[in-house]
């Protein structure tokens, strides 16, 4: 008898043994199928990454929302019997790992034996504590059966535009707890003999609010998986099953040594420091459940390590705990966001799978919002920190790149991009919900050679679109009332940050459209600037006018609001619209209904600037008042820059030279009056804390990390000149009741 | 005559009635077409030695299709332009869709952020003004124009002295009063100014949903066509001066003829590679063959078309220059895969891998000896000895084996410690491969077998690499041409004269539609035919066809309520009166659908939409016939046996005979290994495959053919 592993159980951690023991994926150290012949191993790469596009082509013509056939919020992948991706498709790179953690739950879970895995079965989930990054993140996996043998899964991942959950919608900003965020499929089969199942589809239609969304999803995706399925079986009668299983192991470790050398490649190794941060800002907004502090400020320190054999270590620790509210994210959404990041940067070749996973390592301290020890808290809007923190790793990582000559790779990275959801009676009439995916076009960071990409990059997908406005419009009842460029939207710098747009939307033939939006941080930047460059603005404030009486104005021909427009402290349809009602709102929008009539405006946010403003060219400003990328005032007030009306051409603007060198100079010489020495500033800074003159959420927030490391206390009170056990009196843990985050 | 002006060189090819053909060339001039044109007519007519003034009073048909238009797009030498948008979308010329910043990129620089760019906007943003109006997806009007707005920006537009105004508002498609106000307007302003310049609309370029495609339709067409409208009718005028007595055509990327005179030049500027379709529908025609697969090899890439149980796949959302249309293309599918790859070898993972570069035709691969240093796919060719130094272009261009190898030996087999042979034909494995795997991709969404078609091999590089790109497969047939390299320029010569219109629409039709339901569907399906048809046979009456000899017929795109890509179903009806033709419809559709997609995504409880109705209007027009001539021996006649050389096959040098294609005669048949050589292009017959030329003078491939008995 051999002792040969059995059951997927005994495989799964035999290979785990295999990597612990040798540091090589499944044990392999030398890559023997690849050294015999490496064009036909080569070949069969191509193959099934082809086979993965062709899955996701099919996906996206069958699906319903615009996520996935606008947007492109969909990825389909084949894994090795135990979970691990072979190959992917293009697409939403986040879940090169995520459905890997399904396939190994499910195996670790027995369900060899209960429910069974048999060829035809269908499994989904959407669970993040099992595998994916929040509840409208979908993955569907089905077994590839070779004569009686699992030989590997295929996988597919769509994100719904509508989830069930306490809010329309799939990016549930109430959401506090679990139980608010909609339909979860927990590892679940859903489908025997190639179909799904009646009942499964039924649960999906009466706990949906647009259940079409969802389904043709689940149809598309084990389309897709179907597709894979087959074709690569066909494969494997051309390659012998035997080469197949060698084959797609030795893909995965050189894969792992793939990601290794491109680490080598681009950076030094060292590390690497920074932080960023993240406002919540909740008190008084109706729907919320008393369970925690409803005003929230998230530091998150982050520490990369480039080790000399090009393993990269990304550390969270001095990062606080879980809350109750949606922003939670698991182990599982954090890997998503790391390689979507890594994709754009070092993975763009379309060669990565579950190997460089394996070449990459996070810690993530457990109890902190990166790693819950509660499975009970909310993940639906994960991305809300999810952003800035791999923002911040992307100037990580842009700093090794410049530290090694490429320059032309330093990227100041992701933002967030505030998402609107909305519910009720739609303009035909029915009910419908709905996630407006046209965020998926905010501003850039800059680039240390050119300024930032305007309305057109998202960090969770590269391929970011906002899709068109008349086809939104079939799908809301609201009318676009403009559509436009947010002038100062982007961080100042040599090279400025990429500008985000506003919506303002007249809402039309509707009784009832709740409108909530998430994922925006307020009063402090969730992103930075690089090399001196500024961060982009937070968010603006939405802006309602309710009872805005559009069609009587427009009758006497009277000026619309169609923007917010230039002036800071007071935006156009306030002015415009004065005898209506006015609500401003800070962070999270969540508010009573709208109806007919009713102006809602919204912005999506740009990126952080590259290098000192005051070392902007000139004329770059002068092109970008004339294309309302930025205002006068702004050149003016922060590059440095005078502009003066340039005769021949209506809107054209030229720099004035000369007074633009006066005023350079002249602020060069403010920056040289209000300096002085660092140790006068740290200790002006340091009476401070002891006297705990910092806002409410600041001292939880430090008061926090404080208690989950050791470390980071350490520093805090070592780098101030602490008392030992310092920490701040009275941390404002008002409205607290419920059971507390890391205790 | 067919003539295609390519960004250097002017082609033509001229087919006579007994389906002879004869190609000519000429360098392209862009400052005034004709000349090329001209020029590149009379090279080919002398090889039939006739002088021009002889071949035009006799030519029943030319057809011109360049790459003027798009030049003037892409080089941004277009029209002075103003815009006028409904009010808050001005800034969409600057933000554009998002995805043209990256949507014809490379799938790695899909990802690769840092790469990504809008296109230069065609009109500046100061150029453009917003007037106050809107009008909802239902056509209802929510604002009304602020007329005086429109009358400023006119006037604003005028001082600014723009050659042309276009006007673009939304859902202008479903209710056009808006912007024929503001066009009205305009053109009042231009009148009382006494300025010749041109007012566009958005609706009448291109009815149909999507704001910003349509924007960029009527964009494209006042800014680059109005130049290339000019171009072509001088063309016409130098002809008819000449002798010719016909008008003018050019291809539209639909795949029919229009005339020089057509109101949306901009429907013709993607049209260069659908030419291999058009044809592989003629050559589909004289087999009797429905289901055909077109596979272009060239330089830099490999371009693929299918036709589906007679059936053209369309492309609603093509790319132009980077900016996105719903202007309706014959859809082609391209990899980045062509005999002018480089290969090379990563140092870090020592991985080989092709491209994305290619080396062009300047200064093109390092055997042409002109300073190309990275060696390509044509240099393992060249290296296996499967191209004849000798014979590249005719003899035009030698080709320096030695240099190649040494390229190949320094940049690949010494990386990977290989032999150089041995990764010559590794790296050209590859490129087959790659081409292969592109092809299953392609079969595999059409839900069909792959023994149901007919593969068409073509392009420059076509025949040279088809012995490896379809193997394994299962076509049902593989053939290629004498005139390989020539068979896109062929194709356009095949086609009808053609008008495609069509508008969008919404309609729903519940999964549990009773009669009454239906019945009110069809009524509506059909008074937008009927009005559909009547603009098409107009502009076909227009252009001079005598309206009896034209035909119409209806199509609707459809899917299940709620999804977002439709499905192209050709009406089973002529008209739609009762409820049963709306049921045929539904269940046309539904045959349709199952086809593309598999069985689990059907879903006919969500109910159907109807997005769009449409009708296509054709004329025939006289075409190159297919000769059938009687079959000769399987063996080729002496003057075709060019002698032997040593080809490298599998691994080991073999003794390999060598024929001149222009001498190969129907009935011949070659047995691999077998280099044919033509001098356009080289045909690889491997060992153990044969080539047999049938009664068309086709040459059909036959993987595995040789061990067939005579």
């Amino acid at each position: 008898m051999t002792d040969a592993p059995v059951t997927l159980r005994e495989k799964l951690r035999g290979n785990d043994r295999l990597l612990a023991e040798t540091g090589h994926y499944a044990g392999i150290r030398d890559l023997r199928l690849r050294e015999k012949d490496a064009l036909k191993y080569e070949t069969l790469h191509t193959k099934l990454r082809a086979l993965c596009v062709a899955g996701r082509e099919m996906a996206r013509r069958i699906s319903a929302s615009p996520g996935v056939r606008e947007v492109g919020e969909s990825v389909v992948a084949l894994y090795t019997p135990e979970g691990d991706a072979v190959a992917l498709s293009n697409g939403i790179m986040v879940h090169v790992h995520t459905a890997s953690r399904f396939i190994k739950w499910m195996i670790e879970n027995g369900y060899e034996d209960d429910p069974g895995i048999n060829p035809g079965d269908i499994f989904a989930n959407n669970d993040a504590f099992i595998g994916t990054v929040q509840a409208p993140d979908v993955i569907d996996v089905v077994p590839i059966f070779y004569e009686g043998e699992l030989i590997g899964w295929a996988g597919a991942v769509c994100h719904e535009l509508e989830c069930g959950g306490i809010t329309p919608g799939g990016d549930v900003a109430l959401a506090q707890e679990r139980y608010g965020e909609g339909l979860f499929v927990c590892a679940e089969k859903v489908g025997l003999n190639d179909a799904l199942r009646r009942d499964y589809l039924i649960r999906c239609e009466r706990n949906l609010r647009m259940p079409i969304y969802w389904i043709l999803d689940e149809k598309a995706k084990v389309a897709a998986c179907q597709d894979v399925r087959e074709s690569v079986l066909a494969l494997i009668e051309e390659t012998g099953a035997e080469y197949y299983r060698r084959a797609i192991r030795e893909f995965i470790e050189e894969g792992r040594r793939a990601q290794l050398a491109r680490m080598r490649q681009l950076t030094v190794p060292g590390r690497y420091r920074g932080n960023t941060f993240y406002g919540h800002v909740t008190r008084g907004k109706p729907g919320l459940q008393p369970l925690g502090p409803p005003d929230l400020l998230y530091g998150m320190p982050m520490e990369l390590t480039v080790k000399g054999d090009g393993k990269m270590l990304l550390d969270f620790e001095g990062t606080q705990g879980w809350g109750w509210h949606s922003m939670n994210c698991t182990p599982a959404g954090m890997d998503g966001g790391m390689f979507v990041t890594l994709t754009q940067h070092m993975n763009y070749e379309g060669l990565v799978n579950d190997g460089a996973w394996l070449a990459t390592e996070l810690i993530l301290p457990r109890g902190t919002w990166t790693n819950p020890d509660n499975e009970k808290c909310a993940t639906a809007t994960s991305w809300a920190l999810l952003l800035p923190a791999y923002g911040c790793f992307q100037r990580l990582l842009s700093r090794a790149f410049f530290a090694r000559g490429f320059r032309e790779e330093v990227f100041v990275g992701q933002v967030n991009s505030p998402m609107i959801e909305m519910g009720g009676e739609s303009q035909y009439g029915g009910r419908f919900g709905m996630a407006h995916f046209e965020c998926a076009a905010a501003g850039s960071g800059a680039m240390a050679i050119r300024d930032g990409l305007d309305t057109a990059y998202v960090g969770w997908n590269p391929e970011s679109d906002m899709g068109n406005m008349e086809i939104w419009e079939q799908s809301m009842p609201m009318l676009y009332l403009g559509r436009a460029i947010t002038p100062d939207s982007g961080g100042g710098g040599k090279y400025r940050g990429g500008c985000g747009f506003t919506s303002t939307w007249l809402v039309h033939n509707t009784r009832e459209l709740t409108l909530i939006t998430s994922e925006h941080s307020a009063r402090v930047f969730d992103n930075a600037g690089m090399c001196g460059g500024y961060p982009a603005p937070t968010v603006q404030w939405h802006t309602a006018v309710r009872g805005a009486d559009i069609g009587g104005r427009a009758k006497k021909g009277l000026p619309l609001p169609h923007s917010l427009g230039t002036d800071p402290l007071r935006t156009l349809p306030e002015t415009l619209l004065a005898g209506g009602t006015v609500e401003k709102c800070e962070g999270p929008f969540i508010t009573a209904p709208f109806k007919d009539g009713d102006v809602f405006c919204h912005s999506y946010n740009g990126g952080g600037g590259y290098g000192d403003p005051l070392e902007r060219e000139p004329q770059a400003a002068a092109k970008d008042v004339e294309n309302g990328y930025a205002t006068e005032e702004f050149c003016r007030a922060v590059c440095g820059i005078v502009l003066k009306k340039e005769s021949r051409a209506r809107a054209a603007r030229e720099a004035d030279e000369k007074k633009t060198k006066e005023l350079r100079g002249e602020m060069r010489e403010v920056r040289r009056k209000k300096a002085r020495p660092v140790k006068e500033w740290v200790r002006e800074e340091r009476e401070r804390l002891l006297r705990g003159d910092v806002a409410p959420e600041v001292r939880r927030m430090i008061n926090e990390s404080i208690r989950f490391s050791a470390k980071f206390a350490d520093e805090f009170r070592g780098f101030w000149n602490l008392p030992d056990d310092f920490v701040f009196a009275g941390d404002g843990d008002d409205n607290n009741s419920g059971e507390r985050p890391g205790q | 005559m067919g003539i295609d002006a390519g960004g250097t060189m002017t082609d033509t090819i001229l087919v006579d009635a007994d389906g002879g053909f004869t190609i000519g060339k000429a360098a392209t001039t862009p400052r005034d077409e004709s000349l090329g044109f001209l020029e590149s007519a009379e090279d080919a007519a002398a090889e039939w030695g006739l002088r021009a003034e002889e071949m035009y009073p006799h030519l029943r048909v030319a057809l011109y299709s360049g790459t003027g238009m798009l030049n003037t797009l892409l080089a941004r030498a277009g029209k002075r332009l103003g815009l006028i948008v409904t009010r808050g979308m001005e800034d969409a010329v600057l933000m554009g869709r998002g995805l043209q910043a990256w949507a014809d990129y490379s799938y790695s620089d899909r990802l690769h952020a840092v790469t990504h760019n809008h296109p230069p906007p065609l009109v500046p943003r100061g150029r453009v003004f917003g007037v106050t109006e809107r009008v909802d997806q239902f056509g209802a009007e929510v604002i009304p124009v602020y007329e005086k707005e429109a009358e400023l920006a006119a006037v604003e537009l005028l001082n600014e002295n723009v050659d042309a105004i276009c006007v673009c508002t939304l859902f202008s498609h479903v209710n056009p009063a808006h912007e024929l106000q503001i066009a009205a307007a305009a053109e009042n302003a231009a009148r009382e100014r006494g300025a010749d310049v041109a007012v566009y609309c958005s609706h009448k370029i291109r009815p149909v949903v999507r704001e910003q495609s349509r924007l960029n339709s009527v964009l494209i067409e006042a800014y680059a066509c109005a130049g290339g409208r000019r171009q072509l009718l001088g063309i016409e005028k130098a002809v008819r001066a000449r002798g010719f007595k016909h008008q003018v055509h050019t291809v539209l990327s639909y795949g029919g003829l229009a005339s020089v005179r057509h109101p949306r030049l901009h429907e013709t500027m993607v049209s260069g590679p659908i030419g291999g379709i058009l044809g592989a529908q003629h050559i589909g025609e004289a087999l009797g063959e429905e289901s055909l697969i077109v596979s272009d090899m060239g330089g830099t890439s490999f371009d693929m078309g299918v036709i589906t149980r007679g059936q053209v796949r369309m492309e609603n959302e093509p790319l132009l220059g980077r900016f996105k249309l719903n202007a309706p293309t014959i859809a082609m599918d391209y990899i980045g895969a062509g005999a002018g790859m480089v290969v090379k070898v990563d140092p870090l993972t020592k991985k080989a891998s092709l491209g994305p570069e290619s080396a062009g035709a300047d200064p093109g691969p390092v055997c042409f000896d002109r300073g190309g240093e990275m060696p390509t796919v044509c240099d393992c060719d060249l290296i296996l000895g499967r191209l004849n130094p000798d014979y590249f272009l005719g003899g035009k261009v030698k080709l320096n084996t030695r240099k190649a190898e040494e390229a190949l030996r320094r940049d690949v087999a010494d990386v990977i410690g290989a032999d150089l042979h041995f990764a010559a034909e590794g790296m050209t494995a590859m490129l087959e491969a790659e081409a292969n795997s592109a092809l299953r991709r392609i079969l595999s969404s059409q839900g069909v077998h792959p023994s149901e078609f007919v593969l068409l091999s073509y392009g420059g590089s076509g025949p040279l690499h088809l012995s490896g790109y379809a193997r394994g497969i299962g076509f049902k047939d593989i053939i290629t041409f004498p005139f390989a390299a020539a068979f896109s320029a062929f194709g356009c010569t095949t086609a009808d004269y053609m008008r495609r219109h069509s508008r969008s629409v919404h309609l729903d039709i519940s999964s549990a539609a009773d009669d009454d339901e239906l019945l009110r569907i069809a009524g509506e399906i059909d008074s937008h035919w009927h009005g559909l048809e009547k603009l098409a046979r107009e502009e076909m009456t227009n252009d001079g066809h005598d309206p009896a000899a034209v035909s119409a017929e209806p199509f609707l795109m459809m899917r299940y309520r709620g999804q977002l890509e439709d499905v192209e179903v050709p009406s089973p009806v002529r008209a739609a009166k009762t409820a049963d033709d709306a049921r045929a419809i539904i269940a046309e559709f539904e045959r349709i659908y199952d086809e593309i997609n598999r069985k689990v995504s059907r879903y006919g409880d969500a109910g159907y939409s109807v997005m769009e109705l449409g009708v296509i209007a054709r004329a025939e027009k006289v075409k190159p016939r297919l000769v059938r001539r009687a079959l000769e021996s399987p063996l080729p006649k002496k003057e075709a046996d060019k002698g032997k050389r040593k080809v490298f096959f599998d691994g080991c040098w073999r003794e390999t005979q060598l024929w001149e294609m222009n001498e190969l005669l129907p009935g011949n048949r070659i047995i691999g290994p077998a280099v044919v050589e033509h001098s356009a292009t080289t045909l690889i017959v491997a060992p153990g495959d044969d080539v047999c030329v049938d009664e068309w003078t086709l040459f059909h491939y036959r993987y595995g053919g040789a061990k067939e008995k005579e």
